[in-house]
């Protein structure tokens, strides 16, 4: 007994600091395992708070660039307002946006970016307060971002679809082809599309799109164009490299999307084929 | 006493917020953002508790994770680097350091470089292996530990030309 005390007594630093050491390398392994049963993360008051203070710095050097985008996207969506209205021309029925539409949208700005590491989040300003939950899908005004994983109740965590853990479903425009889109890493510009059948027709320059079997997005929003493609897995399947339309390294007004159907859709999809 | 504590009280927080509001926002190519806080790991003064300098350093490397979402990868590189320091210490100034009353601050800047150098080798290669996480990279990890621990080098050499008392010669 005696020689236990004296043991622990005479090596108290080391097992402290392998104590420690444990403890550090199960927040790591946590992070680096896909979802939110993180217990270091930066979606806290205190953290996201300091964060929102430095980001109202930051902000003063972006405003140019931001309006420009702003501009951009109004053009856009005017252009599609003129479409829709165009194709209504002579109908009766004059509501563009009826209450029955599957999806919310809420507006939020983005405190924290990473870009460069394997695995990157993204912070947001908003959090349960305001409705957010975990698993809705975040778009910017050029194309998808990521999905939300964690919240506190003023700010939220979102998984960057720079992240070696998220995969996401995906579409080749104008065709049923989908695939699973990843990131391989090092390049936030680029992302690959994996999984798509060798019969599939990919032509460099076809726009891809989130799929129908996403719960997080809606359909048809932009990601990229394909770069180049390369049959892998003894030719059986294609691997596409995309390139993004978003840029990832530049984020700063963020929507945040709210499916109303996503309990129903998960209700259908577990359905066993017994019951 | 009371200044030494209250020295090593603000090096702890000046550190922290410099890190996250300035450095950290540098991304020089995109990916480098020099690590300054582990000034304070360096300048921790030599006769201390041993513990409670392992837990400082694993409370600072905790907070930064908050921040960056790296899971524990700082906290583990700093501690790292506090456990490790006598060694490096011994390797720099000697095996008699113990006796001088060694203030890290005051000793001439080419041995001061070296251990610095040391101590940033350490703390990346660990950071840069727990972020990775991956045994097929380790090139990669290298290359990140190399890059980033240059320009660590060159920011912690700036601060400290800054806040390092003369000697007198």
């Amino acid at each position: 007994m005696q020689q236990i005390i004296n043991f622990l007594i005479k090596y108290r630093n080391l097992l402290l600091y392998l104590f420690l050491m444990v403890a550090a390398v199960v927040f790591t392994v946590q992070s680096h395992d896909y979802h939110r049963n993180t217990t270091i993360h930066s979606s806290g008051n205190i953290t996201g708070s300091i964060l929102l203070t430095k980001n109202s710095f930051y902000d003063y050097f972006k405003l140019q660039d931001q309006n420009e985008k702003l501009n951009q996207e109004n053009a856009s969506l005017r252009m599609r307002l003129l479409e829709i209205s165009d194709t209504l021309l002579g109908n009766e029925t004059t509501f563009i946006f009826p209450d029955s539409i599957p999806y919310k949208i809420f507006p939020a700005r983005v405190i924290k970016n990473d870009y460069y590491k394997p695995d990157n989040y993204i912070t947001l300003d908003i959090g349960t307060d305001q409705g957010i939950e975990i698993d809705m899908g975040v778009i910017s005004s050029t194309g998808i971002v990521g999905v939300i994983d964690h919240s506190s109740n003023k700010f939220s965590r979102v998984i960057s679809i720079l992240n070696s853990q998220i995969s996401l479903n995906a579409q080749i425009k104008g065709t049923a082809t989908i695939g699973s889109l990843k990131w391989a890493g090092n390049d936030p510009y680029r992302m690959s599309l994996e999984d798509v059948p060798r019969l599939a027709r990919v032509t460099r320059g076809d726009t891809i799109i989130t799929g129908r079997q996403s719960t997080m997005f809606p359909p048809d929003i932009l990601i990229g164009v394909i770069k180049d493609a390369q049959l892998v897995e003894n030719g059986s399947r294609y691997k596409i490299n995309v390139e993004l339309f978003n840029d990832m390294t530049n984020l700063d007004y963020v929507n945040v999307i709210k499916n109303r159907d996503i309990m129903a859709l998960k209700a259908i999809d577990t359905l066993g084929t017994n019951e | 006493m009371n200044r030494t504590l209250a020295n090593n009280i603000l090096r702890f927080a000046g550190l922290l917020v410099l890190q996250i509001f300035l450095f950290d926002e540098i991304d020089f190519l995109g990916f480098i953002d020099p690590m300054i806080y582990i000034l304070f790991i360096v300048l921790f003064p030599v006769e201390n508790k041993r513990w409670s300098f392992l837990l400082l350093a694993f409370g600072l490397g905790i907070i930064l994770d908050t921040f960056q979402n790296s899971g524990g990868a700082h906290a583990a590189a700093a501690l790292t680097v506090a456990f490790t320091r006598p060694i490096w210490l011994r390797l720099v100034y000697g095996e008699s350091y113990r006796m001088k009353n060694l203030k890290v601050i005051r000793t001439p800047i080419d041995r001061l470089l070296l251990f610095l150098t040391l101590c940033i080798l350490a703390h990346h290669l660990v950071f840069f292996s727990l972020i990775i996480f991956n045994s097929s990279q380790i090139l990669y990890t290298i290359k990140l530990t190399l890059s980033v621990g240059l320009a660590s080098l060159i920011a912690n050499s700036l601060l400290l030309s800054l806040f390092k008392p003369r000697v007198k010669t």
